[in-house]
């Protein structure tokens, strides 16, 4: 077995990991509101697909023409940063990962690929970022079937599985000096994106959050 | 209803670029270099900024379903048990807590 195909293999375990149960009902919601929009399945399926990146998917779904086409654009620039912070883990051919690139997989791989030898990062994030994408997309296919099926009940732990994950990422990121001044940057720029436009906000908070953070970083 | 395509493919290739864009950009750059650091801090301030968004203003449909009380305790249990059990210890607890708390807050 080669060593590609082991880091591979690691990358698909890990993108079945903790954050795949939360990612998979942010998807079944998804699913289960373009089945409630009276939206065709293949339109659900290539938004999973296609977009892969959640705010702008409902942005798409909510808002027709052009200013949909805007408004997911924005929420959805964040793949540049999360891009270019895993690129130098990727190699050359890095660009065969940039369908899979999603805060998700990001999430994951940033704690991982840093520690792996220079060009397994590659196959690994393929393993793990294809695993999140088609997990992603089965999720919204179930969503769409079951959507009227759905106890009232599941509902606030579907709606809040993917921010529950989130924060327990950051709760542990607080505890690491290095990922520290970024995530309180964001916790206090956050009001941003609750003044400003959604489509806008977010990427404002994590901007200014971020930048801030990183001068901060820089200085010291 | 038969939806337009063109929105969602066009939405598609500009996000697709975004991320060819970013893997290009940086895949000659070492992973200290400033640049990549700074990307690392702003998407890390962008995912603590979601999370404090969706906790503290989520959408109205959204904090209608689960009240500030069920999020605090749901985040609160997670965390307190991520400590004692792990990422998904940590996630099972907080979506339990969360869920009974809603469930207790919407009985009239």
């Amino acid at each position: 077995m080669t060593a590609a195909f082991s880091a591979w293999r690691a990358g698909v375990w890990a993108g079945m990991g903790p954050q795949a149960p939360a990612m998979m009902a942010t998807f079944l919601a998804f699913g289960a509101a373009c089945r409630e929009a009276d939206m065709p399945l293949s339109w659900m399926l290539a938004a999973c697909l296609l977009i892969y990146g959640m705010p702008g998917q409902l942005i798409l779904l909510g808002v027709p023409g052009m200013p949909g086409v805007l408004g997911a654009t924005v929420a959805n620039a964040r793949f540049l940063p999360l891009a270019i912070a895993l690129g130098p883990y990727l190699g050359p051919r890095g660009w065969l990962a940039a369908p899979f690139i999603a805060v998700t997989p990001w999430a994951v791989a940033i704690r991982t690929v840093p520690g792996l030898h220079p060009g397994l990062g590659l196959p690994w994030f393929l393993g793990c970022g294809g695993v999140s994408w088609g997990l992603g997309a089965a999720a919204a296919l179930l969503g769409f079937w079951v959507a009227a099926d759905l106890p009232a009940a599941a509902r606030p732990a579907l709606l809040f599985a993917n921010t529950i994950y989130f924060a327990l990422l950051i709760g542990a990121d607080v505890l690491r000096p290095a990922a520290r001044p970024a995530v309180l940057g964001g916790v206090v720029a956050a009001p941003l994106a609750i003044l400003l436009p959604p489509a806008v906000g977010l990427l404002a908070a994590g901007l200014i959050g971020g930048t801030a953070a990183w001068l901060w970083q820089r200085r010291r | 209803m038969s939806p337009d395509w063109t929105p969602l493919l066009l939405a598609a290739a500009l996000g697709l670029s975004l991320r060819l864009a970013g893997v290009l950009l940086a895949r000659r750059l070492r992973a200290d270099h400033p640049m990549v650091r700074w990307a690392a801090a702003v998407a890390g301030a962008t995912i603590a900024a979601f999370v404090v968004v969706a906790l503290v203003a989520p959408p109205p449909a959204v904090a209608a379903a689960v009240p500030p009380v069920a999020r605090a305790a749901g985040v609160l249990a997670g965390l307190a048990a991520q400590w004692r059990f792990g990422l998904l210890g940590g996630l099972v607890a907080g979506l339990g807590v969360l869920s009974l708390v809603a469930a207790y807050a919407a009985k009239p």
